[in-house]
Formats: C-alpha cells, sequence, structure tokens
C-alpha cells in the first residue's frame, strides 16, 4: 500500500519494505501450520467461530491504529466496551427509553469519554499512558458500581437494530454475523482515510513530527481529539455488538482487551512511537493473533502454558517488526 | 522611502525570569536578505519564532507593510506571508517528500466531503519542484525524507517557501551541519529566492556563510540589537565578530 522505491531497488525490497509484508508472511505460515496439525483449524464450524468474535475485537483495534498513528494510544478502551453496553441496557431494562435511543446515548456518552482523553492529553500536556490509564479505571469503576457486579440481561429486546448490528445469516454452511460486514467497512473508510485524504495526511505528521506539523498550520491537538473520540466510539460500538451477540451485557467484559489491541496493531507494523500506521497491517495483525489463540487450543496446547506462547509470539513478532520497520522507513506515496 | 516589509518595535519576551528579548527593534526591507547574527542565547530563534508564530511576545508591535499585524499562531504567519525554516527539524521524516510539501495545504480533488488529496498533482509539482532547486539525482516525489540527505532535506524546506510564495522566507541555522556543497547549494537557493522578489532572514553561527549572502547584518546581544546596519561590503569579519562578542579581540601574535 505504501511502497516506496528508490530507483534500482529490487522487487523482493519493494515487497519487503511494506509494513505488511510481515504480518501478511506470518498469517499465511500460521494458517498453513495450523491446518496441517489440525484438519479442525478449517472446519465450517470453527471458521464461523473465529469470524463471530474477531470483528469485535478488529474494530476497536481500526480505531488504535489511527490513534497510535498520530502518537497516542488508549488503555481505556476495554472498559468503554464494558461499559456502554451496561450503560445501554440499563436505560432499556429500566424502561427509561427505547432500544434504539438507548444505543444513540450510549455512544455519545462513549465519545464524551473519549473527548475527555483528548483533553487532558493535548490541553493538559499529560502523556496519554496516565491519562487513559485513569480512564480505564474510572469507567470499569463506574459499570461495576452501577450493575454491583452483576450483568445486564438483553434477551427481551426485539429490534430491527439488533439485526442490522449482529444478525446472523447462513452463506452455504456458514454462519455469518452482520458484525463481519460492518468491520471491513470501517476498515474500508478508515483505509481510504488514512492513505488518501488529507486528514489522514495530518494525522501521520501530528505522529511523525508534532513540531513540524504544528508549524505548518496543521491543528495537531484538534486532530488528536478527535481521533481520541474515534476510537472510544469504534469501542463502545464495539461493546454494544458483543452484548447483543452473546445476549449479556457483563460490567467485567473487555478487561484486559486494550493491550491485546495494541499488540494487534503493532504486529500489523504500526509504530507504538507513531508517525506511521497501517490498516491492512491491523486487519493481518487482528486474523493472527486470533487465528494464534484458535488454534493452539485446538492443537492441545495444555491451558496452563497458553499465555507463555502467546508472549512469546508477541514478542517475536514484535522484534521482527521493529527490525523491519528500522531497514525501511515508510513514505506513503 | 518606501516602507519596510517587516517592522517590529520594541518586542520583549521573558521566560520566567529570563529576559530573552529587552526591548528590540527589528526591520526587513524588500526584497532584501539580512543576516542575523549573535552568539548562543542572544535571543535570534525567540526573536524570529515571535514573527512566525510559534512564540508569543510579552510586549511590542509588528508591522507588515506598515500595517499592524496580529500574529498569534503559524496559521496567521504563514497567511501574511511568512515562511519559517526552523532550526530544529521542520519536515516530517516518516512522509514522501510531495506529503511533506503540501503539508497543511494540500490540494484536494472530488467532492469536499471525501477530503481527497489530489496526490498526482502533488507528486507532480514536488518533482517539478526538485529539479528547479537543483537536486541532480533522480529522486521521486513519493521518497520518504528519511532517505535524503541534510542538504537534501534543507532544499526540499527551501523548495516549499518558494513554492508558496512567501514575501518572508526565514530560515534559523540552515547550513548547520552541511557539506561544503550542499552548503553553498543552500546560498544559492537564498540568493535565488531574493532575485525572485522574495525576502529573507538568515540566522547562522558562521560569519563567512552570512558575508557570501546577505544585504545587511543585524546583531543581537544578550536580548538587545546592539547594531542593525552593518553592510557586509564596508566590514570585516573581525569587526563584526567584536560586535557579537562585545570585546575585542586581540589578535594573536
Ligand atoms: N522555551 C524556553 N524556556 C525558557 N527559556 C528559553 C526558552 N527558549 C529560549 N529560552 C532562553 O531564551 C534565551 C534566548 O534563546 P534563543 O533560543 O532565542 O537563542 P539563540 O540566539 O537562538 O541561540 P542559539 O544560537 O544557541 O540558537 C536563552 O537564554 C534561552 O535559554
Ligand atoms: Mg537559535
Amino acid at each position: 500500500m505504501n511502497s516506496t522505491a528508490r530507483p534500482g531497488s529490487s522487487i523482493v525490497r519493494q515487497l519487503t519494505s511494506t509494513p505488511e509484508f510481515l504480518p501478511f508472511t506470518l498469517l499465511t505460515v500460521l494458517v498453513v501450520t495450523f491446518a496441517a496439525l489440525t484438519p479442525n483449524f478449517l472446519s465450517q464450524g470453527n471458521l464461523s467461530n473465529l469470524l463471530a468474535f474477531t470483528p469485535e475485537l478488529g474494530m476497536i483495534a481500526l480505531g488504535m491504529t489511527v490513534l497510535m498513528t498520530s502518537g497516542e494510544f488508549d488503555l481505556s478502551v476495554g472498559s468503554v466496551f464494558g461499559f456502554t453496553p451496561v450503560l445501554m441496557w440499563t436505560l432499556f431494562n429500566e424502561g427509561i427509553m427505547p432500544l434504539e435511543l438507548a444505543m444513540v446515548i450510549g455512544l455519545i456518552v462513549a465519545v464524551g469519554i473519549g473527548f475527555v482523553n483528548g483533553w487532558f492529553v493535548t490541553r493538559l500536556r499529560i502523556p496519554s499512558f496516565l491519562v487513559t490509564l485513569g480512564m480505564m479505571m474510572t469507567v470499569r469503576g463506574v459499570a461495576l458500581y452501577t450493575t454491583s457486579g452483576f450483568p445486564q440481561r438483553t434477551w427481551r429486546a426485539e429490534s430491527w437494530l439488533m439485526d442490522l448490528v449482529v444478525g446472523d445469516f447462513y452463506v452455504g454452511g456458514f454462519r455469518l454475523y452482520a458484525s463481519l460486514f460492518w468491520f471491513i467497512g470501517f476498515a474500508l473508510v478508515l483505509g481510504y482515510i488514512m492513505t488518501q485524504s488529507k486528514f489522514g495526511n495530518w494525522i501521520q505528521a501530528a505522529g511523525g513530527n508534532p513540531i513540524a506539523a504544528r508549524a505548518r498550520g496543521v491543528r495537531v491537538s484538534v486532530t488528536k481529539t478527535w481521533l481520541f473520540m474515534l476510537t472510544s466510539f469504534l469501542a463502545a460500538y464495539a461493546g454494544i455488538t458483543s452484548s447483543i451477540r452473546v445476549s449479556a451485557a457483563n460490567p467485567n467484559s473487555g478487561t484486559g482487551y486494550e493491550l491485546e489491541v495494541i499488540a494487534m496493531v503493532v504486529i500489523g507494523g504500526t509504530a507504538l512511537a507513531g508517525g506511521r500506521g497501517t490498516i491492512l497491517g491491523t486487519v493481518l495483525g487482528v486474523l493472527m493473533l486470533r487465528m494464534m489463540r484458535n488454534g493452539i487450543v485446538l492443537i492441545g496446547v495444555p491451558g496452563l502454558a497458553y499465555n507463555i506462547f502467546i508472549g512469546v509470539t508477541i514478542l517475536t513478532m514484535m522484534a521482527l517488526q521493529a527490525y523491519l520497520a528500522r531497514r525501511h522507513p515508510m513514505g506513503g506515496g | 522611502m518606501a516602507t519596510d516589509l517587516i517592522q517590529m518595535k520594541g518586542i520583549a519576551k521573558s521566560y520566567g525570569p529570563v529576559t530573552a528579548l529587552d526591548g528590540v527593534d527589528f526591520a526587513v526591507r524588500e526584497n532584501e536578505i539580512v543576516g542575523l547574527l549573535g552568539d548562543n542565547g542572544a535571543g535570534k530563534s525567540t526573536l524570529i519564532k515571535i514573527l512566525s508564530g510559534t512564540v508569543t511576545a510579552t510586549r511590542g508591535d509588528i508591522f507588515v507593510r506598515g500595517q499592524k499585524a496580529q500574529i498569534r499562531n503559524t496559521t496567521d504567519a504563514i497567511a501574511l506571508g511568512i515562511e519559517t525554516i526552523h532550526q530544529d527539524s521542520a519536515l516530517v521524516t516518516q512522509l514522501s517528500i510531495a506529503r511533506n510539501l503540501f503539508l497543511g495545504r494540500e490540494p484536494t480533488i472530488g467532492p469536499g466531503f471525501l477530503n481527497r488529496m489530489d496526490k498526482r498533482k502533488m507528486n507532480e509539482v514536488a518533482g517539478r519542484l526538485l529539479k528547479e532547486i537543483g537536486i541532480k539525482k533522480d529522486i521521486p516525489a513519493t521518497t520518504p525524507i528519511s532517505y535524503l540527505s541534510g542538504g537534501e532535506r534543507q532544499a526540499v524546506s527551501i523548495a516549499r517557501a518558494l513554492h508558496f510564495d512567501s514575501d518572508l522566507i526565514i530560515l534559523d541555522e540552515p547550513t548547520n551541519n552541511l557539506g561544503v556543497e550542499e552548503t553553498q547549494g543552500v546560498l544559492r537557493f537564498m540568493r535565488r529566492a531574493r532575485d525572485t522578489g522574495h525576502s529573507l532572514i538568515f540566522i547562522a553561527h558562521n560569519i563567512h556563510h552570512v558575508f557570501q549572502v546577505v544585504d545587511r547584518i543585524v546583531v543581537l546581544r544578550r536580548g538587545k540589537v546592539v547594531a542593525e546596519d552593518v553592510d557586509p561590503k564596508q566590514t570585516t569579519i573581525e569587526a563584526v565578530e567584536e560586535l557579537i562578542t562585545g570585546m575585542a579581540i586581540t589578535q594573536a601574535a
């Protein structure tokens, strides 16, 4: 997507210099390996399963990619993922408002949380690590306190909205959810913004060299604040999706997602320090980590060894990615 | 007498207890290169940052072509035709040459809500500019800045100032860390810019470089102007060094 070549460079060099090269290669290796080790991996049932949950983490990862490209990140996404559906379903279950309105209110509150994050980071100049860590605890705390830790029921609702967000249907023998198409849609829109739009150029500049960007008249703080709001919105939307699909809004859900999502984004080729990011890479990174988790269970790695496996894989992939990034800085034609 | 392009009057700036500028009067005429000299910490960068909108003065007024101007941020300065190439990194190294050239002023194509950059135009113009400023190697406009040498980067910054046809181009130590060839390149761009109707402010510690291009030298010492109309053709480097340090430099026997 962003390959840039100096004259005389070989096709191989061009190929390896795209940030999506590594995740794509590893994903291929992963699929082939798991498919060879266990026939179950490519079964309809397993693939349908994979595609049910993947879009939910994936949507958070898309937002995080854009935010990280601008040089910030958000640790509160997991809490927003858990809190927003709790808020929405509480408003509905208590008979305060219809479901559609409750969803709109939930999303607005989430965007407000993103705005507060952005305001603290850009106006008070507090690092996003501290701001969003505080927000993560605050939001999770509110979700737990207001529900006393109990899940909100969701099965009483009947609404076209639920089908629109995450209705299921069969294609051949495959069970698919509408959330997959939302994920693809969000990815296309954000991919366009990042590579084709003027705003995308500002996002990369804000992360790459904020002083230079400001000197060109780019509104760095405004750009970042919008991206915090976008990230929060996508986390909230993913949380709502999840609550409808599993028929429960659990105030604990989404715990730990922030780190998993950041790992997916970095493995996909987006720089943790900002300045360069790739939506396609993130999609690959999301698929890779999800398949990894899924495949490890299928081939029978013992439960307690599971995290060792995941942790070492993430470290290895990040090291490779860092090595490639140093060799091939990216230009974004 | 024609009005000056820029006039700064009674400019003062303090950072807490530190007085960086103390009542500075400074002017730039049309079509001239002004050399701004002074030792480390004399206040040169602070003065030009006030002009380019990245720092606001504690006191003082700025006039552009005789009109009083409010410069609250970089956008204001750019709108007044003031382009600055800052001492510390003016480019985004991750982005391509073309994306840097147009950063903040990207041309768009298609319906407004799509916010779509006209990449073809950007790459075309960038390619042409690179040739104009004399980069001989055939570097594509999509090359990231991080692939370029220091001299090539300065050339890109200057090309940007020239392209947007700013009246005043400010260069804060543009020849730092540059080789002989690259330095000559930068000085050549400066002369060309002046000859095509721009004014420039040139800050550098290497007085030899300054003497080669400027029409007039202004010297700052500890936040005050100590000389404002030094003609490089009528003076010596030693005399200017004395002005900068405020001490007579004794010749080694
Ligand atoms: N952001 C700041 N905060 C506090 N003091 C500052 C700041 N910027 C500059 N100063 C002080 O203001 C004075 C003038 O600094 P300035 O950067 O204008 O000097 P300069 O002439 O450009 O020096 P140099 O040749 O080293 O670049 C110095 O004493 C410096 O320490
Ligand atoms: Mg300076």
